[in-house]
């Protein structure tokens, strides 16, 4: 490859890059108030609402999120399969509910909610764990203070320990979501055009490993970025330890 | 006036009888000193009084207001306003501050006049100023509590108790957790609120302080009161044998 060849590769990546901070930030943005939703049911008092959040968290983990997209992708493709080969079976017509769903899967926002759903149900799970750790890390003398001045539970939560909780699950939160910059890259298994996808396609069409570095540097200038914003959120509660 | 009136107060964890048959009464503008060895139940009884923690059985009264009764032999609490009518006529000062580290020393006073009580900011933060200026705390309003020493720290939670104007204040040995060259200083601040007739409650280890400060002791050991009264007699000529060990103990170790 020549300079003009790494240039316009580069210029290609760039126009994929898009689709990459897409995924990348309506993960985040789903996620983070989802994983604050789930921690909060796990330390709910009610034991069976605590232990199905327990399973969703074990499995979310404890299964690869490659397969998680795959299986999110496909199950409705197949269930609307399943539901022409049985009308076509019987002499019926589609019912309405699987005609939309037809649809739906056919429409072109389909590929990004599915993706988009996969991601922020698995990162929420790991949100969950980071938050439920910050929570429970705050020392039971602050409740108790609280208590002791009449502060309602609500404001006791809002007032006293979350404010807290951020500052002290920053630096997880920044690992996790330096590991999320990357994992987009998995969404190449259904074809979802990011910068992965398209760099492969252009190291066969230049028969050079070349274009998976220039992606490399993509990832890499990102989480730079990513660092950068989280040191300084750092920074800025650092007034008091 | 009787602010507070406990009777037959009784606690278990499991099988572990913490408090059993505490009565005491404290009357307004008392200073009452609560002694013992470490274990006694001290702070577990401080915790029943102040709600953090069930008792099992037994009366509490506060201001005249029941907050805990025995009825038909189960010990009942009252209804949550009550309940929180009650607390807010207390205050606790904590061993260990318990200040919240991400407000300001302003903030952290102010946070509950203004959250609670409702009062306007502007009042909250003059009522504050001269907390402060009686805690001769003036010019570290916008510090934050990781910046002061440990008994600047305490005079921050004294004043952020005394901010709700509580009819009664408990301490749970306000000096212990500080260096022995600032426990004056919070002793200094006691004092001056016992010479401005504030109902109190403290549990500690300064026995000398003790004597000094409270018209009223009691000595707890095991989960009961062993003996209670005038701190001149108390640690002056005690008659009971359990209490002299303790105080002997105590001026042998310090
Ligand atoms: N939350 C708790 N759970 C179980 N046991 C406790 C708890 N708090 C205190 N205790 C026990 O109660 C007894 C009295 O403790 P405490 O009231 O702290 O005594 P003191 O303040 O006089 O040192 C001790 O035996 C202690 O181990
Ligand atoms: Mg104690």
């Amino acid at each position: 490859m020549n300079t003009d060849d790494i240039l316009n590769v580069s210029k290609i990546l760039l126009e994929y890059l898009p689709n990459t901070l897409k995924l990348f930030a309506l993960t985040l943005v789903f996620s983070i108030p989802l994983g604050v939703i789930v921690a909060g049911l796990k330390r709910c008092r009610f034991k069976p609402v605590s232990w199905l959040t327990n399973l969703y968290i074990l499995i979310m983990r404890g299964t690869p999120l490659m397969l998680q997209i795959v299986a999110v992708y496909y199950a409705i493709p197949m269930i609307v399969k399943g539901a022409k080969d049985s009308a076509a079976a019987s002499g019926t017509e589609l019912s309405g509910f699987m005609q939309s769903l037809d649809s739906f899967m056919r429409s072109d926002n389909y590929m990004i909610i599915m993706l988009v759903i996969a991601f922020a149900f698995n990162y929420a799970a790991y949100f969950a764990e980071i938050f439920r750790g910050g929570i429970e890390s705050i020392p039971v003398g602050q409740y108790e203070a609280a208590s002791m001045l009449g502060l309602t539970r609500r404001q006791t939560f809002f007032r006293i320990i979350m404010p807290q909780v951020i500052k002290r699950v920053i630096p997880a939160t920044s690992n996790e979501v330096i590991v999320l910059v990357k994992d987009t890259s998995l969404a190449t298994v259904i074809a979802y055009a990011e910068i992965m996808l398209k760099a492969k396609q252009m190291m066969n069409t230049y028969s050079s490993i070349i274009p998976l570095f220039i992606a490399g540097a993509f990832y890499f200038v990102m989480n730079a970025i990513v660092t950068v914003a989280f040191a300084m959120l750092e920074k800025h509660y650092n007034y008091y330890h | 006036m009787a602010i507070l009136e406990v009777e037959h107060l009784s606690k278990k964890f499991g099988a572990n009888k913490v408090l059993q048959d505490i009565s005491f009464t404290v009357s307004k503008g008392q200073v009452v000193s609560i002694i013992g060895p470490s274990g006694s139940g001290k702070s577990t009884l401080l915790r029943c009084i102040n709600q953090l923690e069930t008792a099992d059985g037994g009366s509490i009264r506060v201001c005249g207001m029941d907050m805990l009764q025995m009825i038909g032999g189960k010990a009942v609490y009252s209804k949550k306003k009550t309940l929180r009518e009650i607390r807010l006529k207390i205050g606790l000062v904590f061993q260990n501050f318990n200040l919240f580290p991400h407000m300001s020393v302003m903030q952290n006073i102010i946070e509950a006049p203004v959250r609670v009580l409702k009062k306007s900011k502007t009042e909250a933060v003059s009522d504050a100023g001269e907390l402060l200026k009686k805690m001769g705390l003036s010019g570290k309003e916008l510090s934050y509590p990781c910046e002061l020493s440990g008994g600047q720290q305490q005079r921050v939670s004294i004043a952020r108790a005394l901010a709700l104007k509580p009819e009664i204040l408990f301490f749970d040995e306000p000096t212990s957790a500080l260096d022995p060259e600032l426990t004056g200083e919070i002793l200094k601040v006691i004092k001056e609120l016992a010479e401005e007739k504030m109902t109190m409650v403290i549990v500690t280890h300064e026995m000398e302080f003790a004597r000094e400060v409270s018209n009223h002791v009691i000595f707890m050991d095991g989960g009961h009161i062993i003996e209670e009264g005038d701190p001149e007699k108390l640690f002056g000529d005690t008659q009971n044998d359990r209490t002299k060990r303790f105080l002997s103990r105590y001026k042998n170790n310090f």
